[in-house]
């Protein structure tokens, strides 16, 4: 009797660890430390702080760069560059910001990560989607300048919408770069940060560790994703009063900005997703959270060539999922931009007004440029479709006139030339579309302007590999 | 490996069993089934008792005759290479978005939808449409086959058969499947290109049972008798419009006034235009085959699927072989 109620109590138990492994591999945190000779208090070795701190910033310049009244502004250009290139102390966090009951914890940067910025970590190569042979920082620093002297981030003259094109490319020269082209890339390489040592002396984590927290933190999902779907994810990142709860995995009633928040790409993976077609957002989190689990087994040994080579799989896995993420929204802008076109040219037949069309326009067509700026923020050579995307969207919309931006003077100012008309413009566009197609076999295809093609041929039938012969 | 052999698996069976589930498939069980009653009332129409009509309908000497045999092993066989085949295949949204892009390029921005014609029109139009252009579509490639040396080669693994069942329908060469899967990825993509230029959203198809209303009258009305023994024939005008089952079976008949004539899958009409009509002729015993002579060796997998490849390399090497020689006597 007295036996039996032992091997109760061990299969309790034993059941009772497994249903905590099992939760420990649904979320990204609480992986032990597991540095050698460790002597810090640290209960877990998860740490991306830095990299929560940069979303903020991204998302409060984002809200900064919609607030220029139209005349230069040299205040509103400090502030942007303050949170863009600055490292000062009491930054506020512009956005999010607690609404209603989805209150945050965070109100400032330095509550996240104290000394950050963005310009430091954009990217190094000459953005060719740009004009001017500028840096990912230059770009970035230039279209600040912009910014703060237009009307609510809006350059009517040319088109071109800032805080749209700060935000996406942001998200590509910074976060998409950082992951896939450093942290995800070279430095998994068995020579840099290795897992046999601490990231820096004293460190909780070791090298590898916090290089793979780093690429984490910049995908931006909260720890607990795989608890969550799709839909929850996005409501979280929109700040929904209904989604506290989905946020706060805690429990104390509030939503934390490092592990509880959903922001830039995790929240458009989650875009594409709930539209049921595709799972980027699970595929890309348990690549990571499976990546860090075979980290935290290697129990602060150099990883072996065959755990190298497991790791290297989950980040091409991650590096894949993220691109086609990008790719999506580059289908789904193009589609909208289309769209956009096609309203005015009947608002125009009909003397209507297109003030306001023509606004969403630029707005869709700057979430287009940047996430096509972004795409190519990878880090490899895209060669050809490079060249093509650039050139099919070109550096501003096709405007009434049929002009376009085509470069940069020597003064900073835009030049303006002929261009095509807005319905040769809207087939490029649609080539758009379709080079997101065959280059990156996207699949959620929100915006698809060719939608009902892939119905008719559904409808029609009669399967490719089919041949009933009379 | 495992998982390519566990997908392919399932997929094949999948497939499988959709040829006979789905009313998209020509040997969708229900066509199969109203083929019997309406074989049944034809034959009771003749004079036959229901026992005799039953008999001759369901013969062992037509269902297990080698060449049946053949037809079910093409079918399992066939349904595997197309599997495989089928990712390598030219998609129809490839060509229907190369036509868009084209009229695109050459009219400019596509009308909005409703501005030409009102929707009834327009989904009226587009069922016709794509039908009558399938339709020719099939009677012209069926021709070419007839017609083209290297393509007969092909095409005669079919004309092999020496009695005729629904599941004939699919005794293809792999070849041969290769251009019907083609001529259908053109038809359909050029179709959707064109229709959805010109009238956007508005394109869509009168369906029954998910299938396009036409093709289920076609395989409502005792289509898999095409492929059978019961020789139903129309009467003489219609039998220039549409094709008959007894028309079809002149088709696969050894009589060589026979060879080369209705084309035709649905409409004769193309047959009357084209010359190779040739009406049914009512009690007149059919003989099935490519030639009257029975080969020993005929049914076999080896003759049917080999064969075929030899032919057409003797067919293309002979004038290549002349020119050689005409070289070289220069």
């Amino acid at each position: 009797m007295k036996l039996k109620k032992i091997v109760m109590a061990l299969a309790i138990a034993a059941m009772g660890s497994t249903g905590v492994a099992a939760q420990a591999a649904d979320v990204y945190a609480d992986f032990p430390v597991t540095v050698k000779d460790y002597k810090g208090t640290a209960a877990h070795s998860v740490s991306y702080s830095g990299q929560m701190a940069r979303q903020v910033l991204h998302t409060s310049l984002k809200k900064l760069a919609k607030q220029g009244n139209g005349q230069p502004n040299a205040a509103l250009k400090a502030q942007m560059m303050a949170y863009f290139d600055g490292k000062d102390a009491g930054r506020e966090i512009l956005a999010p910001t607690s609404k209603g009951t989805f209150v945050l914890v965070q109100q400032n940067v330095d509550q996240l990560s104290k000394k950050k910025n963005l310009a430091g970590k954009a990217y190094k190569g000459a953005v060719t989607s740009w004009p001017g042979n500028m840096t990912g920082a230059e770009v970035l620093a230039f279209m600040i300048d912009k910014a703060s002297s237009a009307d609510k981030g809006y350059d009517a003259v040319n088109g071109l919408d800032y805080a749209q094109l700060i935000s996406k490319f942001t998200m590509g020269a910074v976060f998409y770069n950082q992951a896939v082209d450093h942290y995800l890339d070279e430095k998994l390489g068995a020579d840099v940060k290795p897992n046999s040592k601490p990231y820096k002396a004293g460190a909780a984590y070791t090298g590898k560790e916090h290089v793979w927290d780093e690429a984490f933190g910049y995908f931006g999902t909260p720890a607990h994703t795989l608890t969550l779907t799709a839909k929850q994810v996005h409501s979280i990142a929109k700040n929904k009063p209904d989604a506290l709860t989905l946020a706060d995995a805690n429990g104390d009633g509030k939503v934390s900005l490092y592990n509880e928040m959903a922001f830039a790409h995790a929240y458009y993976a989650a875009g594409f997703d709930k539209g049921g077609k595709t799972a980027y957002l699970h595929t890309i989190t348990k690549a990571f959270v499976d990546g860090r689990q075979l980290l935290a087994d290697a129990n602060g040994e150099a990883l072996t060539n065959a755990q190298r080579s497991e790791l290297k799989g989950y980040a091409k896995t991650i590096a894949d999922n993220w691109e086609k993420v990008i790719a999506e929204a580059v289908f789904k802008y193009a589609g909208s931009a289309y769209k956009d076109l096609e309203m005015i040219t009947a608002m125009l037949e009909n003397d209507g007004d297109v003030s306001k069309l023509y606004r969403t326009y630029g707005k869709h067509w700057g979430e287009l440029k940047g996430f096509a700026m972004a795409l190519q923020m990878s880090g490899k050579d895209m060669g050809a479709t490079g060249v093509q995307l650039n050139r099919l969207i070109g550096f501003g919309p096709v405007l009434l006139g049929n002009t376009q931006v085509t470069g940069i003077d020597a003064n900073g100012g835009y030049v303006q030339s002929a261009s095509v008309s807005m319905s040769e413009y809207m087939l490029q566009l649609l080539k758009v579309q379709k080079l997101m197609v065959d280059e990156f076999g996207v699949e959620a295809r929100n915006k698809d302007v060719l939608a009902g093609m892939t119905d008719l041929i559904e409808k029609l039938g009669a399967e490719a590999a089919s041949a009933e012969n009379d | 490996m495992d998982s390519f052999l566990s997908t392919f698996g399932s997929d094949y069976l999948n497939g499988l069993i959709e040829t006979f589930i789905s009313p998209r498939k020509r040997l969708f069980l229900g066509y199969v089934a109203l083929a019997l009653v309406i074989g049944l009332v034809w034959l009771r129409w003749q004079g036959k008792t229901l026992k005799v009509a039953l008999t001759s309908m369901l013969s062992r000497d037509i269902w297990l005759s080698a060449s049946a045999r053949a037809d079910y092993a093409i079918v399992l066989i066939n349904r595997a290479l197309f599997l495989l085949a089928s990712p390598l295949l030219l998609g129809q949204l490839a060509v229907a978005t190369w036509l868009y892009f084209q009229l695109f390029d050459h009219y400019g921005l596509p009308p909005a939808a409703g501005a030409l014609l009102p929707d009834w029109v327009v989904v009226t139009g587009f069922t016709l449409w794509f039908f009558l252009l399938d339709d020719f579509a099939r009677y012209y490639l069926h021709r070419l086959l007839h017609r083209w040396p290297v393509l007969w080669a092909f095409h005669k693994m079919h004309h092999s058969a020496r009695v005729l069942t629904p599941l004939t329908v699919l005794r293809t060469h792999p070849v041969e499947g290769l251009l019907f899967s083609l001529r259908s990825v053109v038809v359909q993509g050029l179709s959707i290109g064109l229709f959805k230029f010109f009238f956007a959203s508005q394109v869509d198809l009168y369906t029954v049972l998910g299938v396009s209303v036409i093709v289920f009258t076609f395989n409502v009305a005792g289509s898999n008798l095409r492929h059978s023994h019961v020789p139903i024939h129309y009467w003489p005008w219609l039998e220039r419009i549409l094709i008959s089952p007894a028309q079809h079976q002149i088709h696969h008949s050894t009589d060589v006034r026979h060879f080369d004539t209705n084309f035709g899958a649905v409409l004769a009409v193309w047959d009357w235009l084209g010359g190779s009509l040739h009406r049914s002729e009512p009690g007149k015993p059919l003989r099935f085959g490519i030639r009257q002579r029975v080969e020993p060796d005929e049914q076999t997998l080896a003759m049917l699927y080999l064969q075929p490849f030899n032919e057409a390399v003797m067919i293309v090497a002979r004038p290549l072989r002349r020119c050689w020689k005409g070289l070289r006597y220069r």
